[in-house]
């Protein structure tokens, strides 16, 4: 089984601290550098190059969603987990759009933090389960004032499969694969997935899905 | 002077008013008993002139009557001259007697010669009578020539006599009025002076008191004004300094205490992943479970304290926030309609933020609203909010709650407008207008000072 290299992003050194031992044990792990510091932790993804990243937002120098910018848009391929303190939409939204796929709170257990450092590693999305319930309740809620006109039904059994594929952070040719068909047709399905729900970019995917309660 | 100036004027307009009108009435009085002394006089001197007037004339006449009757060559035959002459007699002696009730002392000398005279007078005419015929023509022309015209003569000149002394008198009653006439002149002169003198002190001190007490009230004005000012200011920066506080002790409960609490739980994780004993397991889950739950207390007072999305992210995802959580609390539908995109500076951003949240904690406690929109614009240089409830209303002249008086005291240090429209059973609306170009540019483009996000 292939080592997940993890790197730790928080100001707070005791908590950093407990979150190495944490990692460290669990089999599959290693925790390759600390930063402290939104700065730092750029100069440490360009050393170590771990597979995931596990980022605070408020930090001195730079802020983790920042960060996340930067790092995302010089290694597409790595994997942010934010764990923070705040739970508004505003921060997961922010988060998103900067590139981070997972999102933890600080309360989280164990267990979430070591299935999104997973989930990420593979290419996924994670979320707090707290963090899904509050952005479904506020969805739900908005809904009921707007007066329900829910686009979901809109969305054909085709489309919300590949809805739940995007959502997860498959790639295109991923979908592809795993629904035999072409590129071309994936493609297609997701111009019109965007369009009925008046979205523009994967991470309002993601965020719509978790808010739909389509994935966790 | 101080206490009672009202005392001061009318006492001193008062008596001032006081004094012209006696010395008025006065003056009039005294006139009027100088007019009326000066008709008395006039009277008196022509009542005795005239009664003079009568003696002379009737002892002038008498001298005629008295030639008559001694031309009649007997006495029988002047029996009406005689009788003419007692008419004469009684008459000027009524005459005398009249004139004596009014004697002055310098004429009774000369009255009393008169009278003497008088008395001889008629008492030699009355020789004449008892003259035989004989008698008569032999006496008559130097009785006539001798004894009866010279003391004639003589009572002519003391009647004279006495009617200069009552010249004199009447000259003498006149230069009385005269004198009298003058001293009313001097009192008037004297009254005028002291009225003049009085009137001109009283208008002095009224000028001098009222320019003093203007410009006293000038002086309270202008501290009362100054108080105001500095009041504002103080209360802005009363609430810049107050939100500056709920800034940093939310960012402290947020940054510190929360992460402290995170650490606490990431270890109470470490040591149960490290197997630990029966009786430390469940201790070390307790541990867990509080910290978890002070976590989340934390995060809610911080958010109470002032949302983080504010100084992070802007107005908008802080109203953002703070309708879909008072929506959640309270079960009002909360729509937020913004089309505010760019930043505001940052005592604009606070302003409207806490205005909203007021304004939604006044439906969801007083008006027991439904549905709340809350809209925002920028427009012509402008911030225009707008909070419209459909509660039960009230009445904004009589209801001013502290919550209404701090939205208003906010907004008016920006330079806002503030307005409240409500009626009872028809919902509320409050409406600000903030100018972005604000007249303190002092605050004009502070921005967040503590950038976290």
């Amino acid at each position: 089984m292939k080592q997940i290299r993890i790197l730790l992003s928080d100001d707070h050194n005791i908590l950093r601290d407990g979150m190495r031992l944490l990692l460290e044990r669990q089999p599959g792990f290693v925790v390759v550098g600390e930063a402290s510091d939104g700065r730092e932790t750029l100069d440490l993804v360009q050393t170590h190059q771990p597979d995931v990243v596990v980022m605070d937002i408020a930090m001195p120098n730079m802020n983790g969603i920042e960060a996340t910018r930067r790092i995302v848009e010089k290694h597409p391929g790595m994997g942010v987990v934010i764990l923070s303190m705040h739970y508004d939409e505003s921060y997961v939204i922010r988060s998103l759009k900067a590139g981070a796929r997972a999102y933890l709170l600080k309360d989280a257990v164990k267990s979430e933090l070591i299935a999104a450092i997973h989930a990420v590693a593979e290419g996924r999305s994670f979320f707090s389960p707290k963090i899904s319930r509050i952005l479904q309740e506020d969805y739900v809620q908005a809904l009921g004032r707007k007066g329900a006109d829910d686009s979901y039904e809109l969305l054909t059994g085709r489309e919300r499969e590949i809805l739940q594929l995007v959502a997860e952070g498959r790639t295109n040719k991923e979908i592809a694969n795993a629904l035999s068909v072409s590129l071309y047709t994936v493609d297609t399905h997701r111009t019109h997935i965007l369009q009925k729900l008046n979205l523009h970019s994967v991470p309002e995917v993601i965020l719509y899905a978790v808010r739909k309660g389509i994935i966790m | 002077m101080r206490q009672r100036p009202w005392l001061v004027l009318v006492g001193g307009f008062g008596g001032l008013l006081l004094l012209m009108a006696a010395a008025e009435t006065g003056a009039l009085l005294f006139l009027n008993s100088l007019r009326h002394s000066g008709t008395e006089l006039q009277a008196h001197f022509l009542a005795r002139n005239r009664t003079l007037e009568q003696i002379r004339s009737d002892i002038y006449l008498s001298g005629t009557y008295a030639r008559d009757s001694l031309l009649a060559p007997e006495v029988s035959g002047a029996r009406a001259q005689i009788a003419a002459l007692e008419g004469l007699r009684r008459e000027t002696n009524t005459a005398l007697d009249r004139y004596a009730q009014s004697l002055e002392p310098e004429e009774s000398a000369p009255f009393r010669a008169l009278r003497s005279e008088i008395e001889g007078y008629w008492k030699v005419l009355d020789r004449t009578f008892a003259w035989t015929a004989e008698e008569r023509s032999k006496e008559r022309f130097a009785f006539f020539y001798e004894e009866l015209i010279p003391r004639r003569t003589s009572m002519l000149q003391i009647a004279d006599r006495i009617a200069g002394l009552n010249e004199e008198s009447l000259k003498r009653g006149d230069e009385k009025l005269g004198a009298l006439f003058g001293r009313l002149q001097l009192s008037l002169v004297l009254i005028i002076a002291v009225t003049l003198i009085g009137g001109a002190a009283l208008a002095t001190l009224t000028i001098v008191h009222i320019l003093r007490l203007e410009g006293e009230v000038g002086r309270r004005l202008e501290e009362s004004v100054q108080a105001q000012a500095s009041l504002q200011e103080l209360s802005a920066k009363l609430l810049r300094a107050q939100e500056e506080e709920r800034r940093a002790l939310s960012r402290e409960l947020h940054d510190e205490v929360g992460q402290s609490f995170s650490a606490v739980l990431m270890e109470a994780e470490n040591l149960l992943d490290l197997e630990p004993t029966p009786e430390a397991r469940p201790r070390l889950e307790s541990i867990r479970a509080v910290a978890e739950k002070g976590i989340n207390e934390i995060r809610n007072m911080a958010l109470l304290l002032r949302p983080s999305m504010l100084d992070d992210f802007g107005l908008v995802p802080a109203l953002d926030w703070q309708a879909r959580e008072t929506a959640k609390r309270t079960g009002m539908h909360v729509h937020l309609n913004s089309e505010l995109t760019d930043e505001l500076p940052e005592e604009h951003k606070t302003c409207i933020y806490r205005v909203v949240q007021e304004a939604l904690n006044n439906c969801a406690r007083h008006a027991q609203a439904s549905s709340v929109e809350v809209a925002v614009r920028k427009e012509s240089g402008k911030i225009l909010l707008s909070v419209l409830d459909d509660g039960s209303g009230f009445d904004p002249e009589r209801v001013r709650g502290m919550g209404l008086k701090g939205m208003e005291e906010r907004v008016r240090h920006l330079g806002g407008t503030f307005e409240v429209d409500s009626k009872a059973g028809r919902g509320t609306k409050v409406e600000i207008a903030l100018p972005l170009t604000s007249l303190n540019g002092n605050h004009k483009n502070e921005t967040n000072p503590h950038p976290s996000v």
